[in-house]
């Protein structure tokens, strides 16, 4: 019995030539048809009211981080923005005070209700925002831009970015807590869906007068 | 953090009942394991245990049919390299989340690397019944190593990812005891963990393939090829791949208590992305596997029983669940993806059994069959994984995120 008959060497090498040949040849309609069939149908929650642009980092308590330079950009995203309302006060952290990642960063003060704000990396602070202390409600206008909040020197900024949603998944992020929203609307919301425009500011407000900060203080928290 | 768990321990039996108990008390924990479920469970245990300590009182004769011509058996095919090529899923979702950088499977990853960690867990368990004298297994590593042996390599390498694994799924185990220091500081160490891994596997996977290239004389020549390290590395990607969207969706039945309904995890789409992959690659092993049959020069064993036997695997387990998966990924039906994924499964499962065993010694009169004690010990070592895999995943964070960790990986 022979184990391992090889043919003459060049009819064999000939035939594998053409095995990869026709392999290459194969996969390219194969791939295309992989690649084929109906896009993905977006998700019905996906109303797209809330923004993300490149480049920024979400965490899952709805702060954002930036690198810019040898420091990270801290904000607070369009959602908890529209969320809570127009800001009344950020009570801010001091300068050189240490942050750490999925912890207490600053507080937000809105409706009289302060909530917490979740760091989105380690590190500590180097600079804060005086126009947004000097007038908190303006950061709504540009939550990305002029409205950020604080800038942290990190600590172990490639190990953090892992932990935040950037790109689609940030757009998924939020597209996924806007359809938590989009459960709990309530009739004298309707309007604004049938409209098909972006929710009024203070939409936790909106939703429960009473209970508006426990709502807040749960998506906050990345819960 | 939770560093109240630190500063503030909770007492032991206070932690027992919560931990261990899931929050019962004793009485009605015993009680809720009263199921039909646990009744096989508990059967199987009570034949496995002392069939198993009559195997290590009387020796590997008493209990199995391995002889000097037939010196592994389903203690090695199944539970050693079936068990070692499925546990695969754990490097294949861990390359795609922390080096493709594709975090929406995230929420698969924990499971992935318990499977794993549990494969080769149960995979080292069946070394140490399958040893004849399993207290020399330190001498093979570290006291008179054989460096040029492929033995050494693929010991050393199933050791040192056994820690690996571990490693990856310890956070688990942190988050679960609350332990916040601990945990933090082993989140620093993911990625290396991670890679180090990736290259274990690449490593012993093929290694495991490397074993029967020494055996062309024995190994039937439509499975015998110089190729073989490269055939089951290659299809350990195919069976993570497979295993990973069989044990999602098991799971996500089983432990549907356990997941985080706010999580708005896409199963589905999760699969189809694994069927994408899994597709690429099968096709790609068919045709890998079709150039060593064409070095091996064979063809006219194919006209034989054998070669029915062997365009059974090919084409029935290779190219079919391939073009499977591509019609599940092109129609975006995960059902579809689910039963190829199985597929694929049997058919690694039948490779590995053919190349260890159904075609290995296939021209000697003195052919292997399992015997009872065998067959037992196999399916003992299966159920304490499952029974394994199910109390941790009950108790800590596997299929969910632990809320004081949430996005901190």
């Amino acid at each position: 019995m022979h184990a391992h008959d090889i043919l003459s060497p060049y009819a064999t090498k000939g035939i594998e030539y053409l095995l990869a040949i026709s392999y290459l040849l194969l996969f390219i309609p194969f791939w295309r048809f992989v690649q084929g069939g109906a896009a993905v149908k977006e998700h019905a929650f996906g109303f797209g009211w809330f923004q993300v642009p490149n480049g920024v980092h979400l965490h899952a308590g709805h702060a954002w981080a930036r690198p810019e330079g040898g420091a990270v950009e801290v904000g607070l995203d369009d959602f908890a923005h529209k969320l809570v309302g127009p800001l009344e006060t950020v009570r801010f952290p001091e300068i050189g005070a240490p942050v750490r990642q999925g912890q207490k960063a600053f507080t937000i003060v809105a409706g009289g209700q302060p909530l917490d704000v979740l760091s989105p990396v380690d590190g500590h602070v180097v600079a804060l925002n005086e126009a947004v202390r000097a007038h908190p409600a303006d950061a709504l206008r540009d939550p990305y831009g002029a409205g950020w909040l604080m800038k942290v020197e990190p600590r172990w900024l490639t190990g953090n970015l892992k932990n935040l949603f950037s790109g689609d998944a940030a757009r998924r992020f939020l597209d996924t807590a806007a359809g938590k929203l989009a459960q709990r609307l309530t009739p004298q919301l309707g309007v604004v869906l049938q409209d098909g425009g972006t929710p009024v500011h203070g939409i936790a407000r909106a939703l429960d007068e009473d209970h508006w900060d426990e709502l807040a203080r749960r998506f906050l928290e990345g819960k | 953090m939770s560093e109240r768990a630190v500063t503030h321990p909770v007492p032991f039996p206070a932690f027992v009942l919560d931990k261990v108990l899931l929050g019962m008390p004793a009485r009605a924990y015993a009680k809720s394991l009263f199921t039909n479920t646990n009744a096989i469970f508990a059967a199987i245990l009570a034949i496995g245990f002392p069939t198993l300590a009559y195997r290590y009182w009387n020796g590997m004769g008493a209990v199995s049919n391995l002889s000097q011509t037939n010196p592994w058996g389903i203690w090695v095919s199944i539970n050693i390299l079936c068990g070692i090529a499925l546990a695969a899923g754990g490097y294949t979702v861990a390359a795609t989340v922390y080096v493709f950088g594709l975090k929406q499977y995230r929420p698969i990853l924990r499971p992935a690397i318990l499977t794993g960690f549990l494969g080769y867990v149960c995979a080292i368990c069946g070394l140490i019944v399958e040893l004849g004298q399993p207290w020399r297994l330190p001498y093979q590593l570290f006291l008179t190593p054989g460096t040029t042996a492929v033995m050494f390599e693929v010991g050393m390498c199933a050791f040192l990812y056994l820690i690996v694994l571990g490693l990856e799924i310890f956070p688990a185990g942190l988050e679960w005891l609350g332990l916040a220091k601990l945990r933090r500081f082993m989140g620093t160490l993911t990625i290396g963990i991670v890679i180090f891994g990736i290259t274990l596997s690449t490593l012993h996977q093929a290694s495991l393939g490397a074993f029967f290239l020494m055996t062309p004389g024995k190994v039937h020549p439509l499975w015998y090829s110089p190729f073989l390290h490269v055939f089951f590395f290659i299809s350990s990607i195919g069976a993570g791949i497979g295993m990973i969207i069989f044990e999602s969706a098991v799971s996500r039945r089983a432990f549907r208590d356990q997941l985080d309904p706010d999580a708005h995890v896409d199963i589905d789409a999760l699969q189809l992305g694994l069927a994408k992959g899994g597709a690429v690659v099968l096709f790609a092993l068919f045709f890998i596997r079709l150039q060593g049959l064409v070095a091996s020069g064979r063809w006219d064993l194919l006209f034989t029983g054998w070669g029915a036997w062997f365009a059974l695997e090919m084409l029935g387990f290779i190219l079919a669940p391939s073009l499977l998966f591509a019609v599940a990924v092109r129609t975006k039906r995960a059902s579809l993806a689910r039963a190829a994924a199985v597929v694929t499964v049997l058919g690694v499962v039948l490779n590995r059994l053919n190349v260890s065993m159904i075609a290995y010694n296939w021209n000697v009169p003195d052919r292997y069959y399992p015997s009872l004690g065998e067959i037992v010990l196999t399916v003992l070592l299966l159920t304490c994984g499952v029974l394994a895999f199910r109390w941790i995943a009950n108790r800590m964070p596997v299929h969910h995120e632990h809320p004081e960790w949430r996005g901190v990986h």
